[in-house]
């Protein structure tokens, strides 16, 4: 039994510093992850903290300068999936979000009516200071309601 | 035609469900003419099968679109090759194509046990005909590829752009194979337990079926990696989403499996573990396709819900929860008579580099679950991006190069001082040499040091074991070196092969440090005949190239690629492309690959009159390496399962024995 007991220890020790791995790794990297209204509403606590927010590209608002690799748009909340959800009539105040990302290539599938996630922080004047905007997949999963 | 594949599919659930029932009460009451009948209708549910995936071909082939899934995922100006990909360019089609695989493994496996393992083979079948029920009646009832448009379209949406692309074309077939497949080992596993045969005959059967099954999910992610880094223009391979982690997880799991069965074969222990690690990688597998089909984890993938989210779920939770019941249910007899000896012993390492594995799965799992965590327990969405996994994984994976060192040198049982020294000192010395040079060489990062010298170490160990070899074959058979190697390999091809595979993860481990952490970037907007430095190279923008045909635009830049003493080196050409439907740019980068770094252009964007464009380029250093480590992890895998006489005989013998045995015991067993 001794031997026994003499691995379980050295399992224990394993599983023991991959938990501290773990934890201490959520602890220092986890990023709050909101939808447009999300964010809107939490903008006073959230402060300059990184945060990624999903949001729906708005149409007509992308302006995508090549030299600066400036680009800019407005993003709106993504509505509920149709499954069964019953949205209230009386539509939640139109909130929309800029989005403010320079120094990235604009992505191929940037375009209106998409889903993108957005990183970075908010910035002042509700803009979103973004350090990545990853846009929805090459979906093969699309739901038939889509759009 | 799709009358014809909508007919085959619901034969194809009857066949299924009979087989299950025929199966258990062949096996149940003796009859073996059940079991045969059941066999038949395996075989007839993979031609029905076969039937329905020739129709949806057929249509993708003719452009047919009154189906609403070759409307959604083809078009008349789909080459060729990619109207056959659009089989799994889409929901129906994928889960349809699954289901041809899974009837296929399910088939070969009941030709190859037709007279093998009378008692756990029947239940096996069962099981897999189980698994082929619930696929079948997604196909028949929630997910129907053959369903009509009322209106035809003339012209179907198109396949996306970024997935016509060769890689595409052959990274999820090589991922649904290699997850199918493992449905083989683990309805053997889950055999045995119904049966309480739990000696290892469930793992010999089957060992072929787990090789062939990481090989493809080590092919899938390969793909799946240099798809990312060919097509989509960030510079890297691998980005953490959780649709990689789900094709990650279950090959990490896998791979503890591979090793661990080597255990129990040798000293018949670790007989929980092992069923659990297989049933784990079928959960995986089935977690996988739940995750990126049912929106609840948002990925860069698939942000929507399909509404297959809850069946998957579903069977999900049957199948974890009755292969835990029967794991509980047999834990007495489960029991090992064998004890771990000593930490120094290869079982130790095996053990450990176990753990370790099934860690990184499990942290890679806490990583893909967060946020769905997060919201139920605390009310808000808590994401954690590559960060959090390289931190975690990073030192794991330290830790499982050095076990993978120590792993094949040490001795079973326990090792002395001695022979420790006498092992690892060449090895280690190279280890610590390199980590000298690498110093030297002004490297400071004391993980890329540590990696390094882990790396070689590993390699060392693997060199001392081929000399080692060839060395006892020289002199008591006294064959020439090249002819020693050889024999060596191909006498002892699970072995060296596995050795092989080692050299490929701890190369493609080289590749990996070295892109992470020497990666430059510049983002430059020039105008034409300016150039810009990235590290030793200088490159000139020469100028862009527009063209227009009727299915898209192009526009492509010519970049001179200068060495620092001047002489020229290449001439790139990054382009982007603007499809016309569906209206889409995508980018096409150029990639110069050396053994010591990748130069890789993006086009970011050019202004109106063509004068000045805009370049991302990254100079990416050894990722070279981690194809061609994952090359060499394909080769150990082909010698692993190269056809080896003298094993087949082993195998035949084996299986006879243990139903001998069996017999023998069953007799005595009764005194227990």
């Amino acid at each position: 039994m001794r031997v026994r007991a003499r691995f379980f220890v050295g399992a224990a020790i394993i599983v023991v510093a991959i938990g501290y791995l773990i934890v201490s790794a959520i602890r220092t990297t986890s990023e709050y992850y909101l939808t447009v209204n999300e964010a809107i509403a939490r903008k006073a606590e959230l402060g300059d903290q990184r945060v990624r927010i999903a949001g729906r590209v708005k149409a007509g608002t992308i302006s995508w300068e090549p030299a600066t690799l400036t680009l800019k748009f407005e993003m709106a909340q993504i509505p509920d999936a149709p499954a069964g959800a019953i949205t209230p009539v009386a539509a939640s105040p139109a909130s929309e979000l800029r989005v403010i990302a320079a120094g990235e290539p604009k992505p191929d599938m940037l375009a209106a009516g998409r889903d993108v996630i957005v990183e970075g922080t908010l910035g002042a004047g509700g803009n979103v200071i973004a350090t990545q905007v990853l846009t929805s997949c090459p979906s093969k999963y699309k739901p038939k309601q889509a759009e | 035609m799709p009358d014809l594949g909508k007919l085959a599919l619901g034969i194809a659930l009857l066949l299924a469900v009979y087989s299950i029932g025929a199966n258990i009460y062949g096996a149940r009451r003796g009859a073996p003419d059940f079991v045969v009948s059941a066999r038949h209708a395996v075989w007839a549910m993979c031609a029905m099968v076969t039937i329905a995936v020739v129709a949806l071909w057929m249509a993708l082939l003719r452009s047919d679109f009154s189906l609403e899934y070759v409307a959604a995922y083809s078009s008349t100006t789909l080459p060729a090759l990619y109207k056959i990909t659009s089989l799994w360019g889409g929901q129906q089609g994928s889960l349809l194509f699954w289901t041809w695989l899974l009837a296929i493994f399910t088939s070969i496996a009941a030709l190859q046990n037709r007279r093998r393992n009378p008692e756990i083979a029947p239940y096996a079948l069962a099981v897999m005909a189980g698994v082929a029920v619930f696929f079948l009646g997604m196909l028949n009832f929630v997910t129907r590829p053959f369903d009509l448009l009322a209106a035809i379209p003339a012209e179907g949406s198109d396949l996306n752009p970024l997935l016509q692309n060769y890689w595409m074309a052959i990274h999820p077939p090589s991922l649904y194979i290699g997850y199918v497949s493992s449905t083989v080992p683990f309805a053997f596993g889950a055999a045995a337990l119904i049966t309480g045969k739990l000696d290892d005959a469930w793992i010999r059967t089957t060992r072929r079926w787990a090789i062939v099954s990481w090989f493809f999910l080590t092919l899938g992610n390969l793909f799946g990696a240099r798809w990312a880094y060919e097509v989509l223009g960030w510079g890297g391979y691998w980005a953490w989403d959780p649709v990689e982690n789900a094709a990650f997880m279950p090959w990490l799991v896998m791979t503890a499996y591979l090793h661990s069965v080597m255990i129990q074969e040798r000293k018949d222990m670790l007989k929980v573990w092992n069923l659990a690690l297989i049933g784990l990688v079928f959960g995986l597998t089935l977690f996988g396709t739940f995750i990126t089909r049912s929106g609840v984890i948002s990925s860069v993938h698939s942000f929507t819900q399909s509404g297959l989210g809850p069946y998957f779920l579903t069977f999900l939770i049957i199948v974890v929860l009755s292969y835990t019941a029967l794991l509980i249910y047999r834990s007495r007899e489960l029991r090992s008579p064998a004890e771990f000896e000593s930490y120094l012993s290869r079982e130790a390492a095996f053990l450990f580099n176990n753990l370790v594995l099934v860690g990184i799965a499990f942290a890679v799992f806490w990583g893909t679950i967060f946020p769905v965590i997060s919201e139920a327990v605390r009310g808000v969405k808590i994401t954690v991006g590559p960060p959090f996994f390289n931190r975690v994984n990073g030192p794991l994976a330290l830790a499982l190069v050095f076990l993978m060192g120590v792993g094949p040198l040490i001795a079973w049982r326990r090792t002395t001082l001695d022979n420790l020294i006498r092992s690892f000192a060449a090895p280690a010395t190279i280890g610590i040499a390199t980590g000298i040079i690498a110093a030297g060489a002004g490297i400071r990062a004391w993980y890329v040091l540590t990696a390094f010298s882990l790396a070689a170490f590993g390699l060392g160990t693997v060199i001392v074991e081929f000399r080692r070899g060839v060395g006892a074959r020289r002199h008591m058979l006294s064959e020439p070196r090249a002819k020693a190697l050889m024999n060596l390999v191909a006498k002892n091809n699970r072995r060296y092969g596995g050795y092989l595979i080692h050299v490929g993860v701890i190369v493609a481990f080289v590749g990996i440090v070295g892109s992470s952490f020497f990666r430059t970037e510049v983002k430059k907007s020039v105008r034409e005949g300016q150039s810009f430095t990235i590290g030793s190279y200088t490159l000139r923008y020469l100028g862009l190239k527009q063209t227009e045909t009727a299915h898209l635009e192009s526009a492509t830049a010519r970049i001179q690629v200068l060495r620092a003493d001047g002489r020229e080196v290449a001439t790139m050409a990054p382009a982007k492309l603007f499809y016309k439907r569906p209206q889409q740019p995508a980018t096409i980068v150029a990639i110069r690959s050396t053994p010591l770094s990748d130069l890789y252009i993006v086009l970011a964007g050019v202004d109106e009159t063509g004068a000045s464009a805009t370049f991302e380029v990254f100079l990416t250093p050894l990722v070279f390496w981690l194809w061609a480590g994952g090359l060499l992890m394909v080769i150990g895998t082909v010698v692993v399962m190269w056809p080896n006489v003298r094993e087949r005989a082993a195998i035949a013998e084996a299986l006879s024995g243990v139903a001998a045995r069996e017999n023998a015991g069953e007799a005595a067993s009764g005194g227990e």
